[in-house]
Formats: structure tokens, C-alpha cells, sequence
């Protein structure tokens, strides 16, 4: 996935004080670190604040990366991730999030996820289609926990192997398989919802 | 989860195995016991359809483009520098600067980046101790320093004086004025007087040769030698021309000033 040595090099010559070496980390990791940040955090304008924070820790912590300890993009994974967590808690953001098992089983009065989720009829144009299936399944995405949406990013967006995974969240690579498949169920549900509600 | 087997499966291994299943990394004995335990536990079964719906959904999202402008304020916010290629990019408005902050920029930066290199520093320290010692050893003191006036007439009095006790020294140099007498001598004997005087007549306006005039006058005409006479009267000493009168000799003997 990345040149190990390439970004060791990169990173020796950022330490050194190399801007230009520190501007193609950017370049290379900025997307990457967007759209996780876009995906958990679900604005843009969170999502290009959060990207920034996560570039001046890294910019800031870069000496203590240690290559022997693990791959780069790990690492840069990693910050992101606790910075998210951090976002979340501060934001008390959990209070909000529902979950389909938490709605269906503990709270069966309340309105259901897919009633919450804007109801969007689909438009001829293949396009505009797709891009409103799109952002309806990224609205599924924010009701699921962040635990369940933290795993099903880092597998399904961001193409991490389970270890890589349990190393970022710290849990083992059992509880990673199970968050996956739960959050991915979820998901599939709520959606089934929505459009059978639309339909 | 629920904690019961069915076909030899508990529905804790089924979820452990229904992402390698959907990935398709399960051999083909494991792949008979997943779909085996799916088609019977009513709990597990479902879950493999919705894991499943759940992946391709999220397998249609499409990566999204940052910003525009979000390398550029990565860039700021972290090391500062705004490179000319991102701003053609992404023109961003430049905050003001002081004029302050500009002389830093422009001159007091690069002069203190010199000035901090240890080179810069040896010299200094070099110049300042050769200064110190060129002052110590000419009997400078800081102390008078500070008494020193630094108005046009003192300092032009000051000058004169200095003047005034370097010639001072230059002629109370023993040596020195023994070489000059020797010189006065050598040309008195080479030059007799009355034809250097007649000379001197022809040319009373030349005004070249009145310093050796002041230096005939000040050593051999002026009343400031000292002449001692002494007359011994005897029979040794009176003149055989004339007894009557007494011979007189005179010394003479030069003051050094």
C-alpha cells in the first residue's frame, strides 16, 4: 500500500525541517483523512476542521513516529481516529446516534431511523440518482454507533485488513470482524427501511 | 449473540467467520459449516443477507474531493508558508503586516542569521580582545573614558598637548641629540663660517634655511649656555709675551634641556 521506505524517508526529511517533504505528506494523506473525517463526522465543514487538527497533531508528533512499530498510514489512521473519538465526546454526539437495535428492541414508540432520513424520490437522471443514493446511505452512515461506523469505515471506505484495523481501534481483530458485521447490518437495514418506505 | 451450535457451529464462530465469508477467504469445508449453521440458526441467517446488502452499500459510496483550498490552510496553519503555487491555486487573503514585522522580515532576520553563526562570534570575540589589550597596554583606563570631553576646543587642546609631549620626548632622547650635535659638528668643519655667513647674506629671503639658523642660535648665540670663566694666577700660567696680563681660559658647558 505505501513504500515503506519512500515514506520513512519522507518522514526523516520532515524532522530535518524539509518543507517540501512535509507538503507531500499533505498532498498524499489529505484525501485519505477527509473523507474519514467526512464519513464519521458527517458535514464537510467538520470534516476540513477536523482534517486540519489532524495534520498540525501529526506535524506536531511526527518525531515520535516510529516505523518499526507499525506502517505509516496506521499511525496517521490512528491520530485521526482519536481525534474523532475526542470530536464525538466533546460534541456529545453519542446522545444523538440510535442505532436500528437500540430503536426497534428498547424504544419502540419513537420514530424510526428511516422516518428521520429525508425522504427522496428518485430523479430520472441516473447521475442525480446516484448521487442522492449516496447521500442517503452516508446519512444511514451517522445513526450507526461510532464504534460500528468507526470499523465499517476503516474496512469498507478505507480498505484496512482487520489487523491494521484492531491496531487503529485497540480491540482485538474478533471484536473488529463483529463490529463490521454488525455495523454493515445495520446499515443494510435501515436503508431496506427507507426505501421500502419511499417505494 | 445468542450462545447455541447448530451443525457443529456456535453463532459466536459464525460471526467471527462472516467477514472472511463475505470476503471469500473461508476454505470450502468452513464455507459447508457457515452456510450450513446460516440455513438452520434463525438469528445467524438473517445477518449474513443484511452484512451482505449492508457491504454493497457502502462499497457504492464514492471517495468525496476535499477543498480546494484545504492543502493550502493545512499548510498555513501548520508550518506557515504559503507557497506561490498555492496561492495561484487557491488565492487566499494575505493578513497585514506591520512595518515592524517587516523590517524583522527584511533586515533584522537575515542580520541576526549571520550574527548568530559561531563564526561571526569568534571574530567579534577576537576583534574585542585585541581591542581591550591595545587599550591596556597604551594606558587607557574605562574610567577615563568617561571623563573625556567631547567638545570641538577640548578635544583641540587635547591634540596640541598630545603633540606638544610627543615632541618633548623626541628631544630629551639622549641619543637622538647626540647624533644631532655630531651632525652640527661635521658640517661646522666642513663650512667655515664667514663664507657660509656671506652666503647666508645672498640669500635672506630664502626662508628654507632658517631652521638652521634657529639651530646655530639656540646652541652656540643665545645666553642660555652656561659659561663658567676662572683665572688661576702663578708663574706657570702668565703669558710670556706679556707677564702683566693674566691667561684666561673658558669652559663651556651645555645645558641639556
Amino acid at each position: 500500500m505505501e513504500d515503506v521506505q519512500v515514506v520513512a524517508m519522507l518522514v526523516r526529511r520532515c524532522i530535518a525541517g524539509d518543507a517540501a517533504a512535509w507538503e507531500e505528506i499533505v498532498r498524499t494523506y489529505n484525501r485519505r483523512i477527509y473523507n474519514i473525517c467526512y464519513r464519521f463526522a458527517g458535514s464537510s465543514e467538520d470534516a476540513q476542521d477536523l482534517t486540519q487538527e489532524v495534520f498540525i497533531k501529526m506535524y506536531r508528533t511526527l518525531p515520535s513516529y516510529d516505523s518499526s512499530k507499525g506502517a505509516f498510514v496506521t499511525w496517521v489512521t490512528t491520530i485521526t481516529r482519536n481525534l474523532l473519538v475526542d470530536h464525538f465526546r466533546k460534541t456529545k454526539q453519542d446522545r444523538m446516534t440510535d442505532s436500528m437495535d437500540s430503536t426497534s428492541s428498547e424504544h419502540e414508540d419513537a420514530q424510526p431511523l428511516s422516518e428521520q432520513i429525508p425522504d427522496q424520490s428518485a430523479p430520472p437522471d441516473a447521475h442525480v440518482h446516484s448521487r442522492e443514493v449516496s447521500e442517503t446511505v452516508h446519512q444511514a452512515l451517522a445513526k450507526l454507533s461510532p464504534e460500528l461506523r468507526e470499523a465499517v469505515i476503516l474496512r469498507d471506505l478505507q480498505d484496512m485488513d482487520y489487523k491494521e484495523i484492531a491496531a487503529v481501534l485497540r480491540v482485538p481483530e474478533g471484536t473488529v470482524k463483529s463490529r463490521i458485521n454488525r455495523g454493515r447490518a445495520e446499515l443494510a437495514r435501515l436503508l431496506q427501511r427507507t426505501y421500502r418506505q419511499v417505494m | 449473540m445468542p450462545e447455541h451450535t447448530n451443525n457443529g457451529m456456535q453463532c459466536n464462530e459464525f460471526d467471527l467467520l462472516l467477514s472472511e465469508a463475505l470476503d471469500g477467504l473461508l476454505s470450502r469445508a468452513e464455507l459447508d459449516r457457515f452456510e450450513a449453521h446460516a440455513r438452520a440458526c434463525k438469528t445467524c441467517g438473517p445477518l449474513v443477507a443484511d452484512a451482505e446488502a449492508g457491504r454493497q452499500w457502502l462499497k457504492g459510496l464514492m471517495e468525496v474531493e476535499p477543498p480546494a483550498n484545504l492543502v493550502n490552510n493545512i499548510l498555513a496553519s501548520t508550518t506557515g508558508v504559503d507557497t506561490q503555487r498555492l496561492m495561484a491555486r487557491a488565492p487566499v487573503s494575505q493578513p497585514r503586516i506591520s512595518w515592524w514585522e517587516q523590517v524583522q522580515a527584511s533586515f533584522l532576520e537575515p542580520v541576526w542569521a549571520i550574527v548568530r553563526q559561531p563564526r561571526f562570534a569568534m571574530s567579534f570575540g577576537m576583534a574585542f580582545f585585541a581591542l581591550s589589550v591595545s587599550l591596556t597596554v597604551a594606558g587607557v583606563k574605562p574610567a577615563d573614558l568617561a571623563q573625556i570631553s567631547l567638545r570641538p576646543s577640548a578635544i583641540r587642546r587635547t591634540y596640541y598637548n598630545t603633540q606638544a609631549r610627543v615632541v618633548r620626548y623626541y628631544d630629551n632622547v639622549k641619543l637622538v641629540y647626540d647624533v644631532q650635535a655630531a651632525v652640527r659638528g661635521i658640517k661646522r668643519n666642513l663650512n667655515p663660517a664667514e663664507p657660509a655667513r656671506s652666503k647666508q647674506n645672498d640669500h635672506k629671503n630664502d626662508t628654507t634655511q632658517q631652521p638652521e639658523q634657529k639651530q646655530e642660535r639656540n646652541y652656540s648665540q643665545t645666553g642660555d649656555q652656561l659659561i663658567l670663566a676662572s683665572a688661576q694666577l702663578g708663574p706657570s700660567v702668565l703669558n710670556p709675551v706679556n707677564p702683566d696680563l693674566p691667561v684666561v681660559s673658558v669652559t663651556t658647558y651645555r645645558r641639556i634641556v
